[in-house]
């Protein structure tokens, strides 16, 4: 067998250097460009993060347009009503305000059923009642007292289903239900009341 | 060939012989792990072609339970990733770190152990796979203990791999090795996330997929792109004998690879908030500036006039650049390795532009479920990173065994057989992809009978399937006859050596 | 200047950045994601797989069947649809009504409409417009349903009446959403093949529903058995090519059949805040009484 000549390190090229040429100036404008697009891209189409957004939603607004319709209309309405009557105290973001309001964001008050949540605006809430783990010890006036049932069930809704809550919206029927079994209760209800009703 | 004077003449030889030595620091742990993965090499196409006859025939050896398409097709890509592509660009990797560095590899004994621990793992994975016990998430199929395995066999490998490249004597770093040492690091990360979060203490629900696209995305854009462009910048100016283009664009390709394209990943179809597949699409849009940074790099070094600019007063080669003595086939050794790593590279930026372009037209969510999708991902895998690997191994392999390879004409057969199989294999399921997005448009067109159309299409890229196992086969011959070659020669040598006194002639004895 | 650390800090932050953003997020925003109700019934959603359906998950997961079918439906667009469901009391005001938000109609098209309920009078409209309609339609107690209605490829084909979020997948392990459609997609194959029987047949023989069809057969989930005292009422009714010799039957295995009820348990079409959908009224209940 008559092999090739063999390779060997000393007939092979040197090691590679690099030049120190510039990148070209059209490849960085490129991607300047590209940035810009990508931002804009992303601020229409991303929501920023908000976790129930899914494509093709733009925004929690977007999705939230496009909610089936409960009796009491849709959430525009319900946050025009929170942002009047509720947002002073409960804030707009549904934070709470320390010493002032509980949250509503996560709160097991809104998420859980109903019949707690629609009490407590036609008659107030005093005393102490735990909200998400935390004590509160304050009075809340009957601010759905003056309320119609689609209003109060239109900012119940919004409320139920903003601030990160996923939860069912409530009828201008239930609402007037309620009302009908509460009556003419002029006592802020106590939290163990409350946590009796089921 | 003498020098003009004396000191560069040493500089050179003792040069050389460093060399040499790195190249011999070398040997037992290239050897291993470049035989290994040419053998997973083989047995992956042969599970591909298996895989790939099952869509136009579907009964073949359907009543197997370890050979059912679901088995079958998960076992060929991680032989190839895993048994292959991991497996020689570590090898490439390391050699190049070691020569770029002129350090010797460090504790080459126990980078063996770690190869052969790594084919131990890919081995127990592979059958696990056939025989049912995948995880369920694409290119993570191999369960818990045989990732278990591959991660201990990767920290040999890969550690001696740090230490060797914290061993160089020239502290300023050539473009490759940026790319390297990334990789090497790159690696243990995310698949020892992707395994604690999805296998060990699996999260909840959906952020089980994500983590896995964010896995799958990494290991098979970044990484294989991190270990492929290290071989391409290296080899593309060496074996032209030219200087690489612009040090500059090769460090802008590295920042903008290493954060953009690791944000790659989700589909959009994905059932996630819209700001994750928003967010890679951003990025794959992004990842077109390194794609054409290197195109240009590339190209701007082949095309240049002057091969001399290589030239600098500490070249050990000599001057003029003395030619490659010519073999039997009259083409330069080097003509083979730079061939198959400029269609890597071509195959590099085709798929990237693809898949910059198909995020984009996307708009419908029906692209990336297609043959196109799975187009792009051979061409970016074996187009790119696999022929890479080829080049660069026909290059390395000679050197370190002393000698060439025992079918050195072969090598031409298998670049045919290669560059016609990709095409064979690519562009049918590509262009079926793009016709199977329009059909799936027409609602009243049941997903059956696209499937029929698709059929034709996929029956040209068996064939395909069929060229590449075949020059698989070409190059596993080649590789295992040169290290029996290399072994015998010693083993005659040494023989030489210790009966040499026997044989002396008698007066000679006494 | 030694580049080795400042390289190992440059890579470093880019896998960091990706890893904060696809890892952690991810987890932190959906790690503890919770079961939700459905709107506006407010059931309970998801609710776990049953036993066996949670089986045919691991045997779904064996066999490679996310390897050509894929289980996450797209939506492209959301429109909104205004049904006339009911007329009430006052048929003329009605009419007009109708005529006033459809000026091109013609009297007698009006009155063949206010013939034939329940009848969609807008389709594909946005919000605005579905609201406004609803508003001139709402005279004399008539009733006027908006729905919401998703669009898309996926859904035209009737893959699903909605997009997949990942409530969807909230208790399953592995999570396979697939990465092609080699065959149609899964994610509600439960209500389009709500028998396990077809299941089990297509498994066993898939050309035989479905016709030139590329999925391979899965015989080996299934036994061939000799008949002992009576047929077992699992056997699988074949067609004559491919049944058994007289004497024998086919029945499915424990994997078949948990395949088969975890398929037949995919389902994601349940109304969701983030995913808003009218969902179809349920059938009519059958009653108790007694066949006549």
């Amino acid at each position: 067998m008559n092999p090739d000549p063999a390779p060997s390190t000393r007939s092979e090229p040197a090691e590679p250097r690099a030049g120190r040429r510039a990148v070209p100036v059209w490849l960085i404008i490129l991607m300047l460009l590209l940035f810009y697009w990508g931002m804009v891209y992303f601020d229409q189409r991303s929501a920023w993060g908000t976790a129930s957004v899914y494509t093709p939603y733009r925004s929690l607004a977007d999705l939230q347009k496009y909610q089936p319709p409960t009796a009491s209309g849709n959430l525009e309405r319900g946050k025009a009503v929170y942002e009047t009557v509720c947002a002073l105290c409960h804030n707009t973001d549904g934070m709470g305000k320390p010493n002032q309001a509980p949250p509503f964001a996560g709160s097991e008050w809104v998420l859980g059923t109903p019949n707690r949540m629609i009490r407590i605006p036609l008659a107030g809430l005093s005393g102490p009642v735990e909200v998400k783990g935390a004590q509160w010890a304050l009075a809340m006036p009957a601010m759905g007292a003056a309320l119609s049932d689609e209003d109060l069930a239109a900012v119940l809704s919004y409320i139920r289903q903003s601030f990160g809550n996923k939860a069912s919206a409530i009828t201008a029927d239930q609402v007037k239900a309620i009302r009908a079994a509460v009556g003419n209760r002029s006592q802020p209800w106590t939290a163990e009341q409350l946590n009796a009703i089921q | 060939m003498t020098d003009a004077t004396s000191s560069p003449s040493r500089t050179n030889a003792s040069q050389a012989d460093a060399t040499d030595a790195i190249d011999a620091s070398c040997r037992v742990p290239l050897f291993v792990l470049v035989l290994s993965g040419a053998l997973w090499l083989v047995i992956g196409s042969m599970f591909a072609l298996v895989a790939s006859i099952k869509f136009h025939a579907p009964q073949f050896l359907a009543d197997s339970p370890f050979l059912t398409y679901g088995r079958v097709y998960p076992a060929a890509t991680n032989s190839f990733l895993y048994g292959f592509c991991l497996q020689v660009g570590l090898a490439v990797g390391l050699w190049l770190i070691a020569r770029l560095g002129g350090a010797l590899l460090a504790q080459p004994w126990l980078i063996t152990v770690g190869a052969m621990l790594w084919n131990l793992g890919v081995t127990v994975g592979v059958l696990a796979i056939l025989a049912g016990n995948n995880t369920g998430f694409e290119n993570l199929e191999m369960p818990g203990y045989a990732a278990v395995i591959l991660f201990l066999g990767y920290l040999m490998i890969g550690l001696w791999g740090v230490v060797t490249f914290h061993r160089r004597r020239d502290r300023g770093l050539f473009v490759s090795q940026w790319f390297l040492f990334t990789a090497l690091f790159w690696f243990p990360w995310i698949y020892s996330t992707a395994n604690l979060l999805l296998i060990s203490f699996p999260v909840r629900g959906v952020v089980q997929a994500v983590i896995a696209w964010w896995y799958s995305n990494n290991l098979t854009v970044v990484w294989l792109s991190l270990v492929g462009l290290a071989a391409v910048f290296y080899f593309v100016p060496k074996l032209t004998r030219r200087e690489l283009h612009s040090h500059y664009l090769a460090l802008y390709t590295y920042w903008m690879l290493i954060l953009f394209a690791s944000w790659g990943g989700i589909p959009n179809t994905a059932p996630v908030p819209a700001w994750m597949p928003v967010t890679s699409t951003v990025a794959t849009v992004l990842t077109v500036i390194p794609i054409l940074a290197v195109a240009l790099n590339v190209f701007w070094t082949l095309r240049a006039q002057d091969p001399a600019s290589n030239r600098s007063a500490d070249a050990p080669s000599a001057s003029p650049p003395e030619a490659e003595p010519r073999g039997r086939n009259s083409r330069a050794p080097s003509f083979f390795p730079l061939a198959f790593i400029v269609v890597g590279v071509f195959a590099f930026v085709l798929a990237g532009l693809s898949r910059v372009v198909g995020v984009l037209i996307d708009t419908n969510q029906t692209l990336h479920f297609t043959w196109f999708a799975r187009a792009q991902s051979l061409l970016n895998i074996y187009g790119f990173l696999v022929m890479v690997l080829f080049g660069s191994v026909y290059y390395i392999l000679p050197r370190l065994a002393g000698m060439d390879f025992p079918f050195a004409s072969l090598i031409r057969v298998h670049f045919l057989l290669a560059l016609l199989g990709i095409l064979v294999l690519v562009s049918p399921l590509a262009i079926g992809g793009g016709i199977q997005t329009v059909l799936f448009q027409n609602p009243d067109l049941a997903s059956v009978d696209i499937a029929k159309r698709m059929l034709p299409f996929l029956r040209v890229s068996t064939t395909g399937d069929l060229f590449l196992l075949l020059g698989h086969l070409v190059f596993l011959g080649n590789l295992a006859g040169l290290v029996w070659r290399f072994y015998r020669a010693r083993a005659a040598a040494a023989y030489a050596v210790a009966t040499a006194d026997l044989f002396k002639p008698a007066e000679a004895r006494s | 200047m030694n580049y080795g650390p400042l390289l190992f800090l440059a890579a470093f932050f880019a896998l960091a950045g990706s890893w904060f953003g696809f890892v952690l997020t991810p987890q932190l925003q959906l790690g503890r994601l919770q079961q939700t109700n459905s709107i506006p019934s407010g059931a309970t959603y998801p609710v776990a797989r049953p036993g066996l359906a949670r089986e045919g998950l691991d045997v779904y997961r064996a066999n490679g069947c996310a390897s050509c079918h894929s289980q996450q439906i797209g939506q492209t667009a959301t429109t909104c649809d205004v049904v006339l469901a009911d007329t009430g009391t006052n048929q003329a005001a009605m009419k007009a009504a109708l005529l006033k938000l459809k000026p091109d109609w013609s009297d007698s098209e009006a009155r063949q409409a206010l013939g034939s309920l329940p009848q969609t009078l807008l389709r594909g409209a946005t919000r605005e417009e579905a609201d406004a309609a609803m508003k001139t339609l709402n005279v004399g107690g008539a009733k006027v349903q908006l729905w919401i209605v998703p669009g898309g490829p996926d859904i035209a084909r009737g893959w699903g009446k909605r997009r997949t979020v990942a409530e969807d997948f909230l208790f399953d392990y592995p999570v396979m959403p697939g990465s092609l459609r080699a065959g149609p997609d899964l994610a509600n194959i439960g209500v389009r093949q709500s028998d396990p029987n077809w299941h089990l047949l297509h498994l066993y023989a898939p050309r035989v529903e479905v016709r030139d069809s590329p999925m391979p057969s899965f015989r080996f989930l299934f036994e061939k058995r000799r008949i002992e005292r009576a047929r077992s009422p699992d056997a699988l009714s074949l067609p004559p090519e491919l049944a058994p010799e007289p004497g024998y039957e086919i029945v499915p295995r424990l994997q078949a059949k948990a395949l088969a009820a975890y398929l037949v348990s995919l389902r994601a079409d349940a109304p969701l805040f983030d995913a808003p959908l009218t969902a179809p009224a349920p059938a009519a209940p059958a009653t108790n009484a007694p066949a006549k």
